[in-house]
């Protein structure tokens, strides 16, 4: 689910826009990124990156319209920008390594913080929220509660819709397969035997829906 | 120690009676005399008369957690709110000067300042806050702060502390004084007459919490002498004290609905809670100040390793007679922990000296079961060592030196593992074969008791509905449901006639959940808080029926007067109480808890001998911890407690570059954790013939796997790992070694 070019990213332009750490002093950052920004120097040689525009995103179903960044994240998009949030998108670790932010685009799982925001505009967009029909849970949610598939619940939305991604597109998914599809997600609760047994749970109750 | 210990009871006043309870600070555990009432109180009844504590509950907060509507203090959202982040100090040891000019005039920025100037001490210490409308925005003026940097010279390493010309990390010295215990003399004589004996120094690395929701807080501008404080903590009621003073208000109520974790690291409001509190106060704006990644690897906690050296000896039977042992606890700037040598094994005679080595690193904080991982690694590891140099079996060897719960729990591990048809039993495969699998084991111990701390309220209003309240916390161990399954069966309830209220400070006091006490120490409260609440029913029906409070019974039918032989439904029932209905007020009952729980862990491993690729196949825990609450929710107790000795066997250890003294790790991408594909078949045995009250079972679960697995591993192919992480290089290095002889 990291690979570059299942989720669509340009993971050298994010990681140069987002300039991971925050320890240099005065870090210059160059000026081709800034084509659809506004640009600046500041006084003390700080060069900025801002300015928002406005891009409307498909998200559960609906169009909504944000102001972002264009190094603005999907991830941060959806739980601080976008009104009312969405915040059942986690952030863990923002770089790619464990999966907390996961979400579907054109239904396939995809982590939000290596997405740019308008990179997303004119794709389908499921987060966790959108994830149930209504009240009606999908069959990966319904099998996470019912084996106590979660404890603290933070890794929760992330492994929920890297596996329903995975189901939806192939509800025959084997163990091994099913456990691949969320092979970067991380529990630091260690609820993996559960999450397992849900996982094939919900993969019976899929194939009994489909018969 | 029972926790209704005769040896506590004298003195006490009349209609009182003094017992022992544990006293956890910070996860350390003491035990300390308090008096209670001698009263009869609520009992927990038959195991088989129950309907829905002991059993296999879904979680109530399950679908709020599926569907992202679980709100943590990450995604609390106020208007006009500011996020803030720290500025790390980069290296070790350093002067530091802070220039804020030019990172106040990025857009956006509202604020930057100095959270530490001077001398700073340890890699990411937070020198710096920057808060702004937007995270970009935090971003942009964190880079521009320009730091001041003039190294000093430091010691990350116990190496450099301890050398001759160190630089000085504490003032009373890089090594604490040595903690003594038993007689060296005595230890140096029984050694004589051992059958073997051995001698081995074994190491850890520091772990970390990577509590996957990191440290911090949201906190709304203070008004009236009051504020909210939206926090990520182990100790709701607790923590508000914390926020007074640098809020100046006089009543804090704090909100921690949902946390992404804790393990031990999150009792104080720490640096963050108090830069958040003054943010606030000063700017008039509510403030969400969570640790970045990177602050919560370096300033947040984190288990200390340790070096400790053991010589250990046994007769021929393998009986241990003699050890003599020295600990070097690696806690960074704080002490360190180490639950001590021989740890839970009986060995006729023993000493050990003990003491702190300090490096220029973020303070060990509590850690699921502070110090009892690194103690286990030691003992088991040597135990294992010496069964070998006596060619005695495993299993035995330890049943040998244990007490009666432990031996049971052993024969039934060793048989779930495989163990009793597993050839290498006293000597480990050497053959020739390229993939070898072995099997070892690791027993542990934890209290796990209560004390009087938490209040609950349990409500029963006229249109039926119920709910108890209480100003605990779930750390991700089910703490809602199982308030919730108590008060519905006492009050013959399904579990969606009540609701539970946890999380907040004004809730009612709870104690903070660390030491695996919040079980022992909530469920009885919440068992007489709901005992009292159907006595108080019983008694306002049998008036209004004109009956008497024990005739009336309630079930799942609703409720049954016996003298007239009515039925009423519940609803029912509750509208013909006034409109305040019923609130009765429940303590902690120590009749309904106790203390002292054991397991045992086993773990087969299979190691390639020309990749040095080491996958373990199968785990198995076994687990007392008196009434099981919730038998699903337990489960995953035990799960999670060994994938996280899994993690650490395998995995875990903070590396900070000892040249440099900078941090190479802090992220996860370099620190890796355990995830779906390295996870083994896993078994977790609740052992059911413990009838005691109800006991913490978190901490126990996690102090022994990485032990079996090191163990396996040497019974799997002869390597001796006596360093953690358990990784190929080190395997590929001992397999040489073998060959060379
Ligand atoms: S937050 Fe996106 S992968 Fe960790
Ligand atoms: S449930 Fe806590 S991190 Fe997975």
């Amino acid at each position: 689910m990291g690979d570059p070019k299942r989720s669509g990213v340009d993971l050298s332009r994010r990681g140069f826009l987002k300039s991971a750490g925050g320890l240099a002093a005065g870090g210059a950052l160059g000026e081709s990124a800034l084509s659809a920004a506004n640009s600046g120097l500041l006084g003390d040689g700080v060069e900025r990156l801002s300015g928002e525009v406005e891009i409307e995103l498909t998200l559960n179903g609906a169009k909504r319209k944000v102001k972002v960044e264009p190094r603005t994240t999907l991830l941060s998009a959806l739980r601080e920008r976008i009104e009312p949030p969405l915040s059942g998108t986690k952030e863990v670790c923002d770089m790619g390594s464990c999966g907390a932010c996961t979400v579907h685009v054109d239904q396939k799982p995809a982590y939000a913080c290596l997405l740019l925001a308008v990179d997303c505009v004119g794709k389908s967009i499921t987060t966790i929220e959108g994830l149930a029909k209504g009240d009606e849970l999908h069959p990966v949610q319904k099998a996470f509660c019912e084996h106590d598939a979660l404890m603290c619940g933070f890794c929760t939305p992330g492994f929920v819709m890297a596996l329903s991604a995975c189901l939806d597109a192939k509800p025959e998914a084997t163990l091994d397969e099913l456990k691949e599809a969320c092979a970067g997600n991380v529990c630091r609760c260690g609820t993996y035997p559960h999450i397992f047994e849900a996982a094939v749970a919900a993969q019976r109750a899929k194939q009994g829906a489909k018969r | 120690m029972s926790a209704l210990d005769p040896r506590a009871q004298d003195g006490a006043k009349p209609g009182k009676k003094k017992i022992l309870v544990p006293k956890v600070e910070n996860g350390h555990e003491t035990m300390v005399e308090i008096e209670v009432d001698d009263v009869e109180g609520p009992q927990w009844g038959p195991r088989d008369s129950m309907r829905l504590v002991n059993h296999e509950l879904v979680r109530v907060d399950a679908v709020d957690k599926v569907t992202g509507r679980a709100r943590y203090t990450h995604d609390v959202r106020l208007p006009g709110m500011l996020y803030a982040k720290f500025l790390g100090c980069p290296i070790a040891h350093a002067e530091v000067t802070v220039d804020l000019g030019a990172a106040k005039k990025v857009p956006g920025v509202v604020e930057a300042r100095v959270v530490r100037e001077g001398e700073v001490k340890f890699v990411g210490q937070p020198v710096a806050v920057v808060a702004a409308k937007t995270r970009e925005a935090v971003e942009d003026g964190l880079r521009a702060i320009v730091l001041g940097v003039k190294p000093l010279p430091f010691a990350v390493t116990r190496e450099q502390s301890l050398a001759a010309n160190a630089p000085e990390v504490n003032r009373r010295g890089n090594a604490s004084k040595p903690n003594e215990d038993g007689d060296p003399e005595a230890v140096a004589k029984a050694f004589e007459g051992c059958a073997a004996v051995i001698e081995a120094t074994y190491e850890m690395p520091t772990q970390h919490h990577a509590c996957l929701e990191t440290h911090g807080a949201v906190v709304d501008v203070p008004t009236n002498d009051a504020a909210t404080v939206y926090h990520s903590t182990q100790a709701t009621y607790a923590s508000a004290n914390e926020f007074k003073g640098p809020l100046k208000v006089k009543e804090v109520e704090v909100v921690n609905e949902h946390m992404g974790g804790g393990f031990g690291s999150k009792f104080e409001a720490g640096v963050e809670g108090r830069v958040a509190s003054e943010l606030a106060r000063d700017l008039k704006a509510p403030i969400h100040l969570m640790l970045s990644r990177r602050d919560e690897f370096l300033c947040a906690g984190n288990r200390s390793g340790c070096v400790q050296s053991v010589k250990l000896g046994g007769d021929a039977q393998g009986k241990l007679v003699a050890m003599q042992s020295s600990i070097d606890r690696l806690g960074g700037l704080g002490g360190g922990s180490h639950a001590g040598l021989p740890y839970i094994y009986e060995v006729a005679t023993s000493a050990r000296t003990m003491r702190s080595v300090y490096t220029h690193l973020d303070a060990n904080r509590a850690m699921r079961a502070p110090g009892h991982p690194q103690a286990s690694f030691g003992m088991e590891s040597a135990v294992d060592e010496l069964a070998y140099a006596l060619g005695v079996d495993l299993v035995e060897i330890r049943k040998r030196n244990v007490g009666d719960v432990h031996r049971r729990q052993l024969d039934r591990v060793a048989r779930e593992i495989g163990w009793n048809e597993h050839p290498h039993k006293t000597k480990p495969d050497l053959s020739d074969a390229t993939t070898k699998v072995g099997i070892g084991f690791g027993l542990s111990v934890w209290g796990g008791g209560g004390h009087p701390e938490c209040r609950v309220t349990v409500e029963i209003s006229p249109d039926g509905g119920v709910r108890a309240s209480v100003g605990s916390q779930d750390l991700g161990t089910g703490v809602r449901t199982y308030v919730t399954a108590i008060v519905a069966e006492e009050l013959g309830l399904p579990m969606s006639g009540v609701t539970a209220r946890i999380g907040r400070t004004s809730y009612g006091p709870a104690n903070a959940s660390g030491g695996s006490t919040t079980s022992a120490s909530l469920a009885p409260a919440v068992k007489h808080a709901a005992f009292n609440a159907r006595k108080a029913f019983a008694e306002a029906l049998a008036k209004t029926l004109k009956s008497d409070a024990s005739e009336i019974v309630f079930d799942v039918q609703g409720v049954y007067d016996a003298r007239s032989k009515r039925r009423l439904a519940w609803k029912d029932a509750c509208a013909t109480l006034g409109p305040a209905g019923i609130s009765a007020i429940g303590e902690w009952q120590a009749n309904l808890a106790s203390n002292g729980i054991h397991g045992v862990q086993a773990a087969k491993v299979r190691v390639d001998t020309r990749t040095g690729e080491l996958k373990v196949l199968k785990m198995v825990c076994m687990q007392d911890c008196g009434l099981v609450l919730n038998r699903t929710g337990a489960r995953s107790q035990i799960f999670g407690g060994m994938v996280q000795a899994l993690s650490y066997a395998l995995f875990e250890q903070r590396v900070v570059d000892p040249d440099l003294g900078i941090a190479m790790n802090a992220n996860f991408e370099d620190y890796k954790l355990a995830a779906s594909l390295e996870i083994p078949e896993m078994v977790a045995i609740l052992d059911d013939e413990d009838t005691r009250g109800v006991i913490g079972i978190a901490e126990a679960t996690v102090v022994p796997g990485h032990s079996a697995i090191a163990n396996a591993v040497h019974n799997a192919c002869g390597v001796r790992l006596r360093s953690l992480p358990l990784t190929s290089d080190k395997l590929l290095l001992g397999l040489a070694g073998l060959k060379k002889g």
